[in-house]
């Protein structure tokens, strides 16, 4: 996914984060920018045109929230959310409100990157047009509706390809239960999440090898659910 | 102090039992002292402190036959006492006998109406009616026999001598009643200034009381000083009874009645005779609104009945006082009560922002640089780096881990836990949990079993998932590394069972008992094993929270034990609900 170098935007009011961050970016071929304020990030992410933006929710001068609605009236940019809350009710809102994915302090630099290559692949993917979207033994060819596992083409109902269309779309990035139920379902069934968990159990049993240690479609608990870009060995660093 | 009350009471019926409190709270000594004074000057008579108890009423009759009573008593009985004023009587009327007898006989029938009027005025003054009755006929007797004609004789010969004679009779009688009204007003108002006095001074010690330990010591020594009576305090007890002071005077009698009486409001009053001393014990509670504090048993002697009333009143007047210093006490320490919980819910909440934000952003940097560290291929290509680097990340998540806990722990205090229910699969909360504790469940087997249909469960995933976390850890802390942990889910009637089970130390029915306590550890393992014994309190409140609840049972000490967390199910089958 190297189009040329991705330019990622860090606003966070604490240098060593940003310190490590920077490490960590730069030593996979992003060039980064820094702000140390909500004022400043808004300001280098007009001008500098950043492809990314990794936004930390506590600064001193504005809510985090507050530069995501900012941005967002204007931008399309991939936005990533640094909480220290681990509160489903504020990452729901956030997601909803355009963040396109969060991580939640502490975490591992690899999982930050495998979110901010899943945003970027995701921004890029409108304008490539790419439709085959793998997913470790999975690939899903949105064009064709086809789905094969292992190269063995599967057969879905109508409802899980759709689910398995949503999230592949979004591969690697959460998306939330409210977003699947409106999109899959109409009326007044879109407001029960029992269906939802039904339709994943019934997935899962087609596409994981171990349906009940799933390792491809994840559930993100009281927030939604992620297939994951590729088969992930044990704990990431 | 006492009439500003009565004022404030009778201005303001309505007024609220706990303005009024406040009210007088709100006093200084110095006003105090200019109302006391007041009273005094006023000769305002202490049967005008409010009455709200009618009981007390109907025990003693109105308020002012009890004081006229007082006033009256001596008057009208003889007691072995009264001999010797009479005799001293007497020998005044003897004195001014001998005196008039050396004058001058004309003088002296000239002074005899008044002279004999000295001997009734100072028996009336200081002696009473009788001893001054008896001094005005003794009087018109020596009057007679030794200065009226004819000589050494009780007859009278001049009619004009009779009637003066019987004239003197009665000036003597009336000023002997008069005289002697005096003195027992007198003695009546010193009494009262007294009784004032002390009440004021017992109202001063209750200004002072702030705890009503100090109010009972207040009690006891008012009761001992004003009455010069045996008290005893019982305290009431948490299960409702009264405990018997530690030393007194109190009889069996007394003890054994109180001990079968329940401390709560509105318990009766008694009056309890003690049979081989005849002394009367008066037996009040000492209340607030809200509470008994205690009972006051007071022995009130074996006088006559109007003794006992009087002495009965004395004791209710202080035990009103004490009531409402109870009620300001109450409200001070419903004060403190809610000033302390403010300060406790601030500290919580100071705390939960430094655990939250202080600890985990450093801890962040450190998990970030670590894992930046360790990505690089310079680190990754030497072992012995790789390690310190892996070890540093590892601590990280430990050291995340307590703060989680205690996150959770400040959570449950603070306001109770409020869940986030949502419909969610078992299975995903369970993989959940084992996986955020793969490093921590490292060095043991983990047996992951699912029966087939389970139903979904109504719950906050968050907590469960929290809830299981902590029964695994605690798993792996008893167990021995490289045994089993077997973590299964079934459905059984409408509910969900989590089950964790270990093949380790086990547990014993004592400790089986407190493990709901926070911070519970036993002793058994306090030195091996570390810990803050949080775990399964956190995990048995969330639990709860979610309408489940948590169970452990143990085949015993050294066979493993099985921790259970049972959730409400769905109703519906879960394969009924979808599709085309």
């Amino acid at each position: 996914m190297n189009k040329s170098t991705n330019v990622v935007l860090l606003i966070d009011d604490e240098p060593k984060i940003r310190r490590f961050l920077r490490a960590g970016f730069e030593l996979h071929g992003f060039s980064v920018l820094e702000a140390e304020n909500a004022a400043e990030g808004l300001k280098a992410a007009t001008f500098n045109a950043p492809d990314l933006i990794i936004l930390d929710l506590d600064l001193p001068d504005l809510h985090g929230t507050e530069v995501l609605e900012g941005l967002r009236s204007w931008s399309n940019v991939p936005v990533i959310i640094l909480s220290v809350v681990s509160n489903e009710d504020e990452k729901v809102r956030l997601l909803q409100s355009g963040a396109d994915d969060y991580v939640v302090k502490p975490f591992g630099m690899a999982e930050l990157l495998a979110r901010a290559e899943a945003a970027l692949r995701r921004y890029f993917k409108t304008a490539t047009e790419n439709p085959v979207v793998m997913a470790g033994p999975l690939s899903v060819d949105l064009v064709g509706r086809t789905v094969s596992l292992n190269e063995n083409q599967i057969r879905l109902t109508r409802k899980e390809y759709r689910l398995l269309h949503i999230l592949a779309m979004h591969v690697g990035l959460v998306v939330t239960h409210d977003q699947l139920l409106r999109e899959i379902w109409s009326g007044n069934q879109r407001d029960n999440i029992q269906y939802l968990r039904i339709l994943v159990r019934k997935l899962r049993q087609k596409i994981e090898t171990d349906p009940n240690h799933p390792r491809l479609l994840v559930t993100e608990s009281g927030v939604g659910y992620r297939l994951q870009a590729r088969l992930e060995n044990g704990l990431e660093g | 102090m006492l009439i500003l009350r009565v004022g404030v009471l009778r201005r303001d019926q309505e007024l609220p039992g706990r303005d009024l409190v406040a009210a007088v709270c709100g006093r200084n000594d110095d006003h105090l002292m200019s109302c006391t004074t007041k009273a005094i000057s006023l000769n305002s008579h202490l049967s005008v402190i409010p009455k709200p108890a009618k009981a007390r009423a109907k025990l003693l009759g109105s308020k002012f036959d009890v004081s006229e009573l007082d006033g009256k008593r001596p008057s009208h009985r003889f007691r072995p006492g009264d001999v010797p004023p009479l005799l001293m009587s007497l020998l005044c009327v003897g004195l001014v006998t001998a005196v008039l007898f050396v004058l001058d006989h004309k003088l002296a029938l000239n002074l005899v109406p008044v002279a004999y009027l000295i001997p009734v005025i100072i028996a009336a003054t200081q002696w009473g009616i009788w001893p001054a009755t008896l001094a005005s006929v003794a009087g018109t007797a020596a009057a007679d026999f030794f200065f009226l004609p004819p000589f050494y004789s009780f007859q009278v010969d001049d009619p004009q001598e009779a009637v003066d004679l019987m004239l003197f009779l009665v000036v003597a009688l009336v000023s002997s009643n008069l005289a002697s009204r005096l003195r027992r007003e007198t003695e009546a108002l010193r009494q009262r200034e007294k009784e004032i006095q002390q009440l004021y001074e017992f109202s001063r010690r209750l200004a002072a009381c702030f705890t009503v330990s100090d109010l009972i010591s207040a009690i006891q020594n008012y009761l001992s000083r004003a009455l010069g009576q045996q008290a005893a305090f019982f305290a009431a007890m948490a299960d409702g009874h009264f405990e018997p002071p530690k030393s007194g005077p109190v009889p069996k009698v007394v003890q054994e009645r109180v001990a079968s009486m329940v401390a709560k409001i509105g318990v009766a009053a008694h009056v309890i005779v003690d049979e081989p001393t005849q002394n009367v014990w008066l037996v009040r509670a000492v209340c607030s609104e809200t509470t008994v504090h205690g009972l006051v048993a007071v022995n009130i002697g074996s006088g006559s009945r109007e003794v006992v009333d009087s002495r009965t009143r004395q004791v209710e007047d202080i035990l009103e006082e004490v009531s409402l210093t109870l009620q300001r006490l109450d409200i001070e320490r419903a004060m403190e009560d809610a000033r302390l919980h403010l300060q406790a819910q601030l500290l919580r909440d100071a705390f939960h922002g430094t655990l939250s934000h202080e600890l985990r952003s450093p801890l962040a940097a450190i998990r970030g640089s670590a894992s930046v560290l360790d990505s690089m291929p310079l680190i990754r290509g030497d072992d012995r780096i790789h390690s310190l680097v892996e070890a540093i990340s590892d601590e990280v998540a430990d050291l995340d881990g307590f703060i989680q806990n205690l996150l959770s722990a400040t959570r449950v205090t603070a306001s109770g836990v409020n869940p986030r229910l949502e419909w969610a699969d078992p299975r995903d909360i369970v993989d959940a949990a084992i996986q955020r504790r793969e490093r921590r469940l490292s060095a043991h087997k983990i047996e992951i079993e699912f029966a087939e249909d389970l139903p979904l469960v109504n719950v906050d995933s968050g907590l469960i998932e929290e809830s299981l976390g902590q029964l695994l850890e605690n798993a792996a802390k008893y167990s021995p590394s490289g045994s089993t942990i077997s973590v299964r889910t079934r459905a059984e009637r409408g509910r969900v069972i989590l089950s964790v089970s270990d093949q380790g130390v086990g547990i014993t029915p004592d400790e089986q008992r407190q493990l709901g306590r926070r911070s519970f550890r036993s002793h058994r393992h306090q030195a091996t094993i570390p810990g803050s014994g949080l775990g399964f309190w956190i995990a048995s409140t969330f639990v709860r929270a979610n309408g489940g609840t948590i169970d452990i049972s143990s085949r015993g000490q050294g066979l493993g034990a099985t921790a259970s967390i049972a959730l409400p199910g769905s109703r519906t089958e879960a394969s009924g609900l979808t599709d085309e």
